[in-house]
């Protein structure tokens, strides 16, 4: 009995390694993402996270109905002001090419 | 008396902020604000690892990008033991997703290092209050 939760114990452990080396490896290459303009919406979940952690030191008292209503009225307006600046931007590029 | 509550004030403030910089939140949980900690640690960390995961952890590279690793380094100094596995470019970090990997991981670091002023600051505050009264 005891030889058998030994081995079991050695299957398990086994198990967890190659699981933490399969993770371990995605950690040790990069992700395959291309020059595209589909790239650039990696800067939502930065902005997200620099919203958070904004809020989470303005605040002064933190409740999730509050700091939620705050995170996604910051969160909001930082994604409007992008998208406002990329369509100046657009429309200089657009005037000075054409 | 005034010169040995100084003193110990000033031990306090550096003991809070490098705690915020050894653990993301951590000065911020030494100050009893819990919620604000946890927020910290989930953001901060989950930031950094979406950088790493991106990227690789080639793109902690004290060698070549000296200045991102400066950003990278206020996240703790664990990403200093990180940086000495990567200085011999083992791993690779290239193209889109290097930069991409580098601003996540440079912008955690500072996202930590405006934490680690705040709870400084707090921690000055509530001295300064207790001292007065």
């Amino acid at each position: 009995m005891s030889i058998f939760y030994f081995l079991f114990s050695i299957y398990q452990i086994s198990i967890v390694n190659s699981q933490l080396s399969i993770t371990m490896a995605t950690f040790t290459t990069p992700e395959k993402i291309g020059t595209t303009p589909a790239s650039m919406l990696w800067l939502l979940p930065l902005a997200a996270s620099i919203t958070i952690t904004y809020k989470a030191t303005k605040l002064p008292t933190i409740t999730a109905r509050n700091f939620i209503k705050e995170v996604a009225m910051l969160f909001g307006s930082i994604v409007v002001f992008i998208i406002i600046t990329a369509l100046v931007l657009w429309a200089l590029a657009w005037l000075i090419t054409e | 008396m005034a010169e040995r509550w100084e003193k110990n004030h000033t031990l306090f403030l550096l003991i809070v902020g490098l705690l915020a910089w050894f653990v993301p939140g951590a000065g911020h949980f030494a100050l009893g604000e819990k919620k604000r900690a946890i927020i910290i640690f989930v953001t901060i960390v989950a930031t950094f690892c979406t950088g790493l995961y991106i990227g690789s952890v080639g793109v902690i590279d004290r060698v070549v990008a000296w200045w991102w690793y400066v950003a990278q380094i206020m996240n703790s100094p664990m990403v200093a033991v990180l940086g000495h596995f990567t200085a011999g470019g083992g791993y690779p970090a290239y193209g889109r997703p290097n930069e991409i990997g580098q601003i996540y991981t440079s912008i955690a670091g500072l996202l930590n290092l405006l934490c680690i002023v705040n709870a400084v600051y707090l921690a000055h505050l509530r001295g300064t209050e207790t001292a007065g009264g």
